[in-house]
């Protein structure tokens, strides 16, 4: 114990902080500037000075650790002539040009100026003169106004893990600049931004916008773009959003944010939105009010539901939607449609990876906090790039090596480049063969847990296979795992996706038990696993209730008042062919985009194009709107109240921050189908949904918005998990392919750009404006291609048009392409062979052949 | 100590009394650090152990590391650098780490104006530098050595890569030196022009390839160095003294020069003196006996005006104040530093203000930008400065620069900005009349 008086106060502390620290805890305000909670101490500026006894010089809060027995205090004379007088040095070359400055009203040096005051008018000499910069697509610099207080660079450096920027120069002539020429091309976080006390760094899409005063209103919520489900604060005016803002100590991002988050924000303001219902006439979508077409939809519903049943209806939820939407959802196709036909976009990665572990190794088995990631000691990571992927987790992986926590990265994981220890590269498309080999290793290592029969049983069979594989760096790897530290997993979907994805998932399930390492899984999309939760899966109810226990069922039916239908649904693709099959004559999609979401759009247009009735609700013209019966104009994220669940299961609130064009809640929209359809659904609120939630799922049990608002609700909220595992894990038929030298296209998930939604966001779409195909450095060379040469890109389903970028990151001879832009998404490329025990579509090995043109 | 040793015997060398230090007669003192010198062929490795280099390494291997520390301790050696630390105490901080590996830097930035005392040790004496190294290394436990070089010494690197090739060649530096299973690699690191790199921690983070700025101190390089290791970073000069004390042991060396601050010391004399240069002389010899005894006193027999005794950095001497013993422990009782040694003369026909005026552009062009009251006051006392140089000083211009540099003073994050502003508030104070006359008179007076 650490016993200190400051201002005469007596301060005890249980380890050794800084003054600073110090005093803030006791409520004791020391002025600072180049100090930030999230950031090491500098002790550049000198502002936060204050005497301590025995001591001769003052002495810098921000830098000195408090000792025992230290007496100090902040405030005297010389404390205030001291602070004075750094308020003077800082404005001697301050432009002072607070009246045409964004950050006036908002600026640390302007508070601090006011409150602590400046020597006036001593300085008569010539101003240092730097010409502001335009030359970045999103941010300007402004380098007279810079205080040199360095937050922008260690943030940067030291908890982005960018490296984008430093201070170059000396003395005076110190500037913050990229590294890069002339744009930061960097991964545009803004993080920076955010930390820069004064108007050195400015937003171009918000600059010269409005003043913070003119705000009125803020609105705390959670990004829409990914599984993190990252806090933030919306700021509106005149009914639209200006700009996020973070919320430092709050939420699991504690203020940071990826560009998606910061720089997303226009997409629900976008001028494309539907603000109408749409109803296709001879051929062609036109405008209608919305009675006419809801009641059109439940005509049709009620109509192929009495006869032909509900097995020729499905459903595909969104993720992106709340769990308020979609409960409703599923609730309106069980109960209303009398059909379990209901899943999402997400069965082609996480529901499916989920689903397996749960059954192997028990419900919440990836319900892992992200922070808890530092503390591991072994973080391995294969399937994807987490700092693309989910940016906010991939930053605590990045401040876990800068911990010391060892990084195996296999695969690719450009992100983590910088930051992996080990890093193993196997044949493409052979993971499976890699973790099999880890897996028996480790089985050889340390034996059986004994604790799951089935798993042991199917690990101790596969140890019979005799598997050599000469990877560099694959003995290490084995090491590291088996050295005796905790170990995390965080697992992409691109291995999920895999027509044998099984195996590997099964590699992995078995790693996680015999090491009982921590599981994780990336997810695109903010809100996947309470899609799942929802149950907006065909053959679960939701709170991971399976359909087929009977006493479940019944439960529901009771406080539903009806009768959920027997017989289990179909998944995604089944549903796809069915449609094809015409066996599904009507689809209702709830926010998503099948035709460019999934593998050979050509096929799943054709199928959609054989149905009956296609019913979609979004909030821009999709391709699949595009081919929709009926469309609806849905809300978007910032335009409703309700909850997202991240992918480590924490609860969260969202926001309605501005109104939707077309004044419709997709919960009422739905609610409002069901009641004409006979069942009745009237909510007067979402909070009224959660309620019922609250009531029917026992993973959800007794949550209230009022107990999400604090923030820390996590699964399973005051409920228990009750699915048991599998007794026997279901294998498949093993094919063997081989791949030839040849090159082979894979989807990339890009950091600037979530699926389609961020299309619309104007400076999303500055910073990265067009679909890149990635190519290695080897095979560039081989075909002569350099950065930016246009190629054309074929495989057996199609071809586009991009441009290359080289990635020296690739090792294998994959090329990569995202899924985002029009008329130009991976998926469009790309065959599929559904994974028989998963369910997933397999999209590896379809070979590519690249022209330049 | 345990070991009887046979050399060191103080009778046999000329070592100099305590009594005879404030005297102007002249001191013919045995070389130590500059021993073999006018040999063109000295930085030659055989040259240097013709002359009995590299001798003190396998005598040093004889005792426990521990026991070099203790010696070096006894010895009251205290670093050349400017500081004046005791160089064992700073070693056995380093030693108390339990942390491995361990890192030996060698300060060799030498950028002080006024300083090139070590110079001489790097173009003409390297191997005694590198047997200093080699012997510190093995008593910090230290299996990797740097030296770190200013970046206006290319020949100094040159004779420097050089002499590290021929100490690998004959197995002084290596995986197992000298056969005794003692590992000390060394190597050149030269920096890139910043005086800040000279300070300690400005200079770690530059040797990590990091821009040069000063680290918060605590944890200090002794506990938190080079990537985070323990670290020793001791001058030039320090650690050429180091075989000597091997060789002479402690007791002899502490007899020689100042009793609280002993050893051979390198002083270097620049500005209006008949003869310039590098003077090896018993620490605690008096200025005014460098000046006039050694440095042959004013050129062209002009009336001494001012001193600056040690680097740009320690206040300025006025004539009547120089006999003070030059060393770390008397220099701060007279009102200025010891510093790096670095005695600039001048004399009646300088002016004062245009050479505060120069000390603050190079401050200004070498304060590394971190701290505010460095960063803004350098500059803005220089813009003063330059007004006034140049006939366009203002009333109220003293009273300013005064306030100005007061506020530096004490505030800044490293010495740099307390050096900068002590050099207006010595100036000022010993010469303020010649800036009331720029003013007054709207022009130099000198000139
Ligand atoms: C601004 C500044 C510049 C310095 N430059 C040098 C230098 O050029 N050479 C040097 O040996 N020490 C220099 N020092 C001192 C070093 O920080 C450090 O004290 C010294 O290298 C320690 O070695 P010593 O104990 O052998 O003196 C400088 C210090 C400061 C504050
Ligand atoms: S740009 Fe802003 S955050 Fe960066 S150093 Fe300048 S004032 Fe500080
Ligand atoms: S990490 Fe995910 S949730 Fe967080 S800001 Fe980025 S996209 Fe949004
Ligand atoms: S006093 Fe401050 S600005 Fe000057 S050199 Fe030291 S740290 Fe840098
Ligand atoms: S806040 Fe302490 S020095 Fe800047």
């Amino acid at each position: 114990m650490i016993t200190i008086n400051i201002n005469e106060k007596e301060i005890r502390l249980d380890k050794p902080v800084t003054v600073l620290e110090a005093a803030r805890t006791a409520g004791i305000k020391i002025p600072t500037l180049c100090a930030h909670e999230l950031l090491e101490a500098y002790g550049g500026c000198r502002l936060c000075v204050v005497e301590v006894e025995r001591m001769l010089k003052l002495q810098t809060a921000c830098t000195l650790i408090a000792a025992d027995g230290m007496v100090i205090r902040t405030k005297s004379e010389a404390i205030s002539n001291a602070r004075r007088s750094i308020l003077e040095f800082l404005l001697i070359n301050h432009p002072l040009d607070c009246p045409v400055c964004d950050k006036a009203g908002e600026c640390e040096l302007q508070d601090l100026v006011n409150k602590y005051g400046a020597t006036a008018g001593r300085f008569k000499e010539e101003k240092r003169k730097v010409p502001e910069s335009h030359e970045d697509r999103i941010f300007t610099r402004n380098m007279e106004r810079c205080v040199l207080c360095t937050r922008c660079v260690r943030m940067c450096n030291d908890v982005q893990g960018a490296s984008a920027i430093n201070i170059v120069g000396r003395g005076g002539r110190s500037r913050m600049e990229p590294f890069s020429p002339t744009s930061f091309n960097c991964e545009y976080c803004g993080n920076c931004l955010t930390v820069c006390p004064v108007g050195a760094i400015l937003s171009r899409p918000h600059l010269h916008s409005l003043r913070p005063w003119q705000i009125d209103k803020e609105v705390e919520t959670i990004c829409p773009y990914c599984g993190v489900g990252c806090s933030f604060v919306v700021q509106v005016r005149d009914e639209s959003i200006k700009r996020v803002i973070p919320r430092f100590g709050f939420g699991l991002n504690n203020g940071l944010l990826c560009s998606r988050g910061r720089f997303g924000y226009e997409v629900t303001g976008s001028q494309e939105r539907i603000k109408v219902p749409l109803v296709r006439i001879d051929g062609k979508l036109h405008q209608s009010t919305w009675d006419y077409a809801l009641n059109l939809i439940a005509d049709k519903l009620k109509d192929i539901r009495d006869t032909h049943g509900g097995s020729a209806i499905a459903g595909i939820a969104s993720p992106r939607c709340t769990n308020e939407d979609n409960y409703v959802f599923q609730k309106f196709m069980r109960m209303a449609c009398k059909t379990n036909n209901i899943d999402s976009i997400s069965r082609i990665g996480f529901a499916s990876a989920q689903r397996y572990f749960e059954d192997l190794l028990g419900q919440g088995i990836t319900a892992n906090i992200i922070l808890g990631l530092k503390n591991s000691d072994i973080i391995l990571v294969l399937g994807g790039d987490p700092t693309a992927v989910n940016p906010i987790l991939g930053l605590s992986i990045r401040a876990a090596a800068r911990n010391g926590t060892k990084i195996a990265v296999i695969g690719n994981a450009k992100g983590l480049e910088r930051f992996k220890t080990l890093r193993i590269v196997p044949d493409i498309f052979k993971e499976a063969e890699v973790l099999e080999y880890l897996l028996t290793e480790i089985f050889r290592a340390k034996g059986l847990r004994g604790e799951k029969p089935a798993l042991d049983r199917k690990i101790e069979g596969l140890s019979g296979k005799s598997l050599k594989i000469d990877i560099a760096g694959l003995a290490e790897l084995k090491d590291v795992l088996l050295s005796g530290g905790s170990v995390s997993i965080v697992l992409g979907m691109d291995v999920v996706h895999r027509s044998r994805g099984h195996r590997i998932l099964f590699a992995v399930a078995g790693i996680t038990y015999l090491l009982e390492a921590r599981l994780y899984l990336l997810s695109e999309s903010s809100n996947e696993q309470g899609l799942i939760d929802m149950g907006c899966v065909p053959d679960m109810l939701p709170g991971g209730r399976p359909l087929v226990v009977g006493d479940f069922k019944k439960r529901f039916e009771t406080v539903w008042k009806g009768t959920i239908p027997e017989k289990g649904g179909l998944t995604l693709m089944e549903i796809i062919e069915a449609t094809k099959d015409k066996k599904i004559k009507v689809l209702y999609v709830m926010g998503e985009n099948p035709v460019f979401n999934l593998p050979n759009t050509s096929y799943v247009k054709e199928a959609l194009k054989s149905l009956d009735f296609l019913v979609v609700q979004d909030i821009f013209l999709t391709e699949t709107a595009e081919l929709a019966d009926v469309v609806l104009p849905a809300s978007g994220w910032s335009e409703k109240d309700g909850t997202y669940t991240n992918l480590e299961r924490r609860i969260q609130l969202l926001r309605k921050a501005v109104n939707t064009p077309s004044s419709a809640d997709d919960w009422r929209t739905i609610s409002e189908i069901s009641s004409k359809m006979g069942y009745e659904m009237h909510y007067p609120r979402a909070e009224d949904i959660m309620e019922e939630i609250a009531t029917v799922s026992p993973l959800y049990k007794d949550l209230t918005y009022d107990e999400i608002e604090k923030g820390n609700c996590l699964w399973p909220y005051n409920g228990e998990p009750l699915r048991g595992v599998v007794s026997e894990i279901p294998a498949a038929e093993e094919t063997f392919r081989e791949y030839k030298e040849g090159l082979y296209l894979a989807p990339e998930k890009i950091l600037f750009h979530s699926g389609t939604l961020s299309r619309r966001a104007l400076a999303l779409r500055k910073i990265c404006p067009e679909p890149t195909l990635k190519i290695g450095t080897n095979h560039a060379e081989k075909l002569g291609l350099k950065e930016g040469d246009n190629v054309s890109v074929s495989t057996a389903q199609g071809s586009i048009n991009v441009q290359v970028s080289i990635d020296t990151a690739i090792k294998d001879n994959k090329v990569l392409l995202g899924n985002n832009f029009e008329g130009r998404g991976v998926f469009s490329l790309l065959n599929y062979e559904i994974d028989p025990i998963t369910k997933v579509p397999g999209i590896e090995g379809c070979e590519v052949t690249i022209e330049k043109i | 100590m345990c070991h009887s040793r046979k050399s060191g015997n103080p009778e046999k060398r000329n070592w100099i009394p305590h009594q005879v230090r404030n005297d102007r007669q002249k001191i013919i003192m045995e070389k130590i650090l500059l021993k073999n010198i006018e040999n063109p062929d000295s930085a030659d490795i055989n040259e240097y152990i013709n002359v009995g280099g590299y001798k003190n390494l396998s005598k040093a291997f004889e005792y426990q590391p521990k026991d070099v520390i203790e010696e070096v301790k006894k010895s009251g050696l205290r670093g050349r650098g400017g500081a004046g630390f005791p160089t064992g105490m700073k070693w056995s901080f380093a030693d108390a780490d339990p942390k491995f590996p361990k890192y030996l830097v060698c300060n060799a930035d030498e950028g002080e104006p006024g300083t090139f005392k070590d110079r001489p040790i790097l173009e003409k004496n390297p191997h005694l530098l590198i047997e200093g190294l080699i012997i510190s290394g093995y008593a910090i436990r230290a299996e990797y050595g740097y030296i770190y070089l200013r970046g206006e010494y290319p020949y100094a690197k040159e004779v420097l890569n050089r002499a590290i090739r021929q100490a690998y060649e004959k197995n002084y530096l290596g995986d197992n030196v000298l056969g005794k299973n003692i590992k000390f690699h060394l190597a050149v690191y030269q920096g890139a022009g910043a005086y800040i790199c000279g300070e300690e921690t400005a200079l770690i983070e530059s040797l990590e390839g990091k821009k040069g700025q000063p680290r918060i101190k605590p944890p200090f390089p002794v506990n938190v160095g080079a990537w985070g290791m323990p670290t020793i970073v001791n001058n030039v000069e320090t650690l050429s003294n180091v075989p000597y004390i091997i060789e002479a042991g402690a007791v002899a060396y502490s007899q020689i020069g100042s009793k609280d601050c002993p050893g051979p010391k390198l002083y270097c004399i620049s500005g209006c003196v008949e003869k310039p240069g590098v003077y090896e002389l018993p620490m605690g010899i008096s200025l005014r006996n460098i000046i006039y005894t050694h440095a042959g006193g004013i050129k062209d027999g002009k009336k001494l005006k001012a001193v600056i005794p040690g680097g740009i950095s320690t206040s300025v001497l006025p004539a009547d104040k120089i006999d003070c013993p030059m060393d770390f422990v008397s220099m701060p009782k007279h009102g200025s530093m010891l510093g790096s040694g670095a005695v600039i003369v001048m004399d009646e026909s300088v002016c004062m203000v245009k050479v505060t005026y120069r000390a603050l552009k190079f401050f200004e062009h070498e304060s590394c930008g971190k701290c505010v009251p460095c960063r803004e006051g350098t500059e803005w006392l220089r813009k003063i400065l330059e007004r006034i140089e140049q006939g366009m000083g203002r009333e109220g211009d003293i009273e300013l620069l005064s306030d100005v540099s007061e506020t530096i003073s004490g505030r800044t994050f490293c010495p740099l900005g307390d050096g900068a502003a002590g050099v207006v508030i010595g100036m000022l104070k010993h010469f303020r009349h010649e800036f009331e006359e720029h003013i007054k008179n709207a022009k130099c007076i000198f000139s």
